[in-house]
């Protein structure tokens, strides 16, 4: 499912679910009868490797603060840094080895016809409040998702061809999972699900207001949890304390306890300028996102003196795109309705844009030219023989030839049939400088073809708001995709979906070419076979680069930051690309 | 023993400054009202709502519609207000759907941080700027004076966004001051503490400067104004020092501008500083207005600007009360 990224200030916006991970690896764990063994190693603990240093306070910073401690209520990124902070689910997916690990779970078997897994909890497993992790919890949280009442942001996430799992406490250690339809992402969904406990939840989502509960209002000692760190003090606008959960049930792979810091410290920084000189400055040790391109300099300087690490992760997972507005009727009698809804249009877009000057304009260079939603980062799933046509204007003008559009009176702009300029507005997110310059970027590279663009900002929730009541002409934003796995993303691909942005929501396909990827995806998510999944998914690819429903140009290479003294770092792509490990992280004292 | 001329005199003016007085009171109140039913409706009538912001891109439109159900912000305006003003006249202010607290908790705890922040701003702009306007306005000439003054026109005409990142930025590359936050993460949550001065700095001077800069302005032009008169002259002519002359009979006259706009200066400081409190991450009224903003969270949009408008009217009554008691001819 798509989401939205608000920087506030970046803003303040905000919002994200990120994530990562690969296919293969999905494909592998789903198919195995016994899972892969759990990353417990960090990497000093192998064998000639430095013993890594236990204690100590880490500090990093966040800009939003977390709407709710509630992970199923919350789907902001400053919650679910805390969720995966002090929770635990039934499995993990490593972003660096993009593999499904047990987790909670340890083991799991799934049975001849793909529907039911069954998966073993580890035993002796506490809460931080002492209290036994059981099949009950897992079931609870399950009931918390889909209840109706709680309307939970992650239940959409939960569900395979659009029903929900079924989920039986077989004994105190087993739970039996039933999947409606085979689903080949398998238990990949439940990383999505954090077990909350139910013997502090139970009562609330038995009397309705389960919404409501753990809200950052309640004291912090209400807050229980199975991850490595439990929550201490929040101070509203200044800092989250967590300090280590002594009951944590993973042990490092030379047996000690886990994790290794003592403490977590997250500020609330608001500025990203603020953010970037605290970390310069030593007062922070990371920023739980990734750099923004303007503040590369004087991080790299940092770096250079020695005084922070800078990571290269490579290209981003998640572009930003360009869409118009596809919803059939949704401008009336406007007569633009004629080409602004025309495939031609979009494909002279597509060609006009030169995406190497795009990349050095909007991403200051750092950036690599994308056809397609899916980028190089996503391993598994990126189509390699995707079209890469090169910039060329005179071809794009010919194809806007095609669809009535050409200088009729010599002025260098582009008319209709009727003499009316062809010129359109397009709606970007105010605040963020990626997507603004971006599409000052779009509005004069269109230019040159005769396109005449305005460009138009809004806050976040404005322009959420425009795209949920389809009441824009066209917008450059970014939509997240929640996973790797394109069957987790069913509400981008499906023409029903309620991430389908350019026509969002559909009662049945309004195009052929939508017709042919639901047919695909409904294959590609059904499909135990990976190699027919890979196959079925690349020829999905293939009519989204033909039809560009979203247009895409760049995306940006990923870098991140951490003070010098922390050690034992596995940074990844997608966020929290330095926190999503918070067990093993460790600091020089 | 009968009242004599001087005494009924007295009467009269304290009666015209108590009326005086009194009115504004009641525009105070006024204000408030209107300035929280204003941004109510204002709140309401922008474009996406709190669930649309939360639930983000790509929410169901049901999952939309239950939230706000939920919240109760499907109701008509009409509706939504006229319970808020009936609970407001109770002194509830609703509930931060944000924060999930009451607004009339929430607000003033942070009302408490901005206040701390403008008075240290105040104080310190006082102090340096009301000197330096009497020592630059009693000066026709010289080195000294008109570096003072060009300092202070660099200040004033930058804005406290730039002057914020200006001292984070120093502060970073010296590594002598904490650049943001309020206090550090363990030390006590309350009272006046090391850790809190250390951290005032660099906000507190991002505001003070600007201030500073217009209070010597201001007490500089009344001073050049007032060194001229008569009775100045007088007493220079009688021998009295001009030190003497300058710093107790010329600095109360000289000071009459700045009374008229300190207590708008307060009103407007206890309001908050959204690029201040953003820049070094004060946890005061500007950044809690801003995230509301943000989040369109309706009632502590309301609750903040009634906040700012009550500083405003006290900072405006503050500012006339002393005009008034100063020049009894602003009552009249």
């Amino acid at each position: 499912m798509g989401q939205l990224l608000t920087r506030q200030t970046q803003h303040v916006g905000i919002i994200i679910a990120v994530a990562a991970a690969l296919a293969a690896a999905a494909a592998t764990g789903a198919c195995r009868s016994e899972p892969p063994p759990a990353s417990t190693a960090p990497v000093a603990t192998r064998s000639g490797a430095p013993a890594v240093p236990r204690g100590g306070t880490l500090v990093a910073s966040i800009r939003t603060e977390p709407r709710s401690f509630n992970r199923l209520v919350g789907r902001d990124s400053s919650t679910e840094l805390v969720s995966s902070l002090t929770q635990a689910k039934l499995v993990r997916i490593n972003k660096m080895t993009q593999e499904v690990e047990p987790w909670l779970a340890e083991s799991w078997t799934r049975s001849p016809d793909g529907l039911r897994y069954t998966l073993k909890l580890r035993s002796g497993v506490v809460f931080s409040d002492g209290q036994p992790l059981t099949s009950a919890d897992v079931v609870f949280a399950f009931d918390a998702v889909y209840d109706e009442k709680a309307g939970s942001s992650l239940a959409d996430s939960l569900q395979a061809g659009g029903k929900r799992l079924n989920v039986v406490a077989a004994d105190p250690q087993t739970v039996v999972i039933t999947f409606p339809a085979p689903f080949a992402a398998g238990l990949r969904l439940l990383d999505n699900l954090p077990i909350l406990p139910r013997h502090k939840l139970d009562a609330a989502l038995k009397a309705g207001t389960f919404a409501n509960a753990w809200g950052l209002s309640t004291p912090p000692s209400e807050i229980v949890g199975l991850g490595p760190f439990v929550l201490t003090e929040y101070l509203p606008g200044q800092h989250l304390i967590l300090n280590r959960n002594p009951r944590y049930f993973r042990k490092a792979a030379d047996g000690t306890d886990l994790p290794y810091l003592d403490r977590i410290t997250i500020e609330i920084i608001p500025d990203q300028n603020a953010e970037t000189l605290r970390l310069e400055a030593g007062q922070i040790d990371m920023m739980t996102s990734e750099i923004a391109p303007e503040a590369y300099a004087p991080i790299k300087r940092a770096a250079d003196q020695g005084r922070v690490r800078l990571f290269d992760l490579g290209v981003a997972l998640n572009p930003d795109s360009l869409w118009f507005n596809l919803k059939p009727g949704a401008f009336g009698a406007d007569p633009r309705a004629a080409w602004l809804q025309r495939d031609e249009l979009r494909r002279a877009v597509s060609l006009a844009v030169d995406r190497k000057a795009f990349a050095d304009t909007v991403f200051l260079g750092a950036g690599v030219p994308v056809y397609g939603p899916i980028t190089e980062a996503n391993r598994t799933w990126y189509w390699a023989g995707i079209p890469q046509p090169s910039a060329d204007l005179d071809g794009a003008k010919q194809v806007l030839a095609t669809i009535g559009l050409s200088d009729r009176d010599g002025d260098g702009m582009l008319e209709d049939g009727n003499g009316r300029p062809a010129r359109f507005t397009l709606l970007t997110q105010k605040g963020r400088p990626s997507v603004e310059r971006g599409s000052n970027v779009i509005r004069d590279e269109l230019k040159k073809i005769g396109l005449v663009v305005d460009v138009v900002t809004l806050d976040a929730t404005a322009l959420i708001e425009r795209i949920g009541t389809v009441n824009y002409e066209a917008i450059y934003f970014n939509a997240l995709m929640s996973d790797t796995d394109p069957a987790l993303n069913p509400d981008f691909w499906f023409s029903r979906g309620s991430a389908h942005f350019w026509n969002m929501a559909q009662k049945a396909p309004a195009t052929d070419w939508e017709r042919r990827i639901d047919e695909l995806m409904t294959r590609q998510i059904a499909s135990l076979d990976e190699a027919e999944r890979k196959r079925l998914f690349d020829e999905v690819q293939k009519i989204f680069a033909e039809y560009l429903p979203a247009i895409y140009f760049v995306a940006p290479r990923v870098y991140v930051a951490a003070s010098s003294r922390v050690t034992n770092l596995t940074p990844a792509v997608s966020r929290p690309q330095l926190l999503w490990s918070p067990d093993t992280v460790a600091v020089t004292p | 023993m009968t009242s004599g001329p001087a005494e009924a005199g007295h009467y009269i003016l304290g009666h015209y400054i108590l009326r005086y007085i009194l009115r504004r009171l009641a525009f105070a109140v006024f204000l408030v009202f209107a300035v929280s039913s204003v941004s109510l409706v204002l709140a309401w009538s922008a474009p996406g709502d709190y669930p649309t912001e939360s639930l983000g891109i790509g929410a169901r439109p049901e999952t939309i519609e239950q939230t706000r159900e939920r919240l109760g912000l499907n109701r008509p305006l009409g509706e939504q207000y006229r319970d808020w003003l009936a609970r407001a006249a109770r002194l509830d202010f609703g509930r931060s759907l944000l924060y999930d607290r009451p607004v009339g908790d929430l607000i003033p705890e942070r009302a408490v941080n901005t206040a701390v922040l403008a008075l240290t701003a105040l104080l310190a702009a006082t102090l340096v700027g009301l000197p330096l306007g009497v020592f630059t306005g009693s000066r026709r000439g010289g080195v000294p004076a008109g570096a003072i003054r060009g300092a202070s026109l660099v200040l004033l005409s930058m804005p406290p966004l730039l002057t914020s990142l200006l001292l984070v930025f120093v502060a970073a590359r010296t590594g002598w001051l904490p650049i943001g936050g309020m206090r550090s993460p363990g030390a006590p949550a309350g009272g006046i503490t090391i850790d809190l001065l250390q951290h005032l700095i660099v906000p507190s001077l991002a505001l003070a400067l600007p201030l500073a800069a217009m209070f010597e302005r201001l007490a500089a032009q009344a001073m050049a104004e007032v060194v001229g008169q008569p009775f100045v002259l007088a007493a220079l002519a009688r021998g009295v020092p001009r030190r003497r002359v300058v710093w107790r009979d010329a600095l109360k006259a000289g000071l009459r501008p700045v009374a008229a706009v300190y207590g708008l200066v307060v009103g407007t400081l206890l309001g908050g500083s959204f690029a201040v409190e953003i820049i070094t991450a004060w946890p005061g009224l500007g950044s809690l207005m801003l995230a509301a903003l943000q989040a369109r969270d309706v009632y502590l949009v309301v609750g903040c600007a009634g906040a700012g408008s009550i500083f405003l009217a006290f900072g405006t009554l503050l500012s006339d009360a002393a005009l008034a008691l100063v020049d009894p001819r602003v009552s009249e």
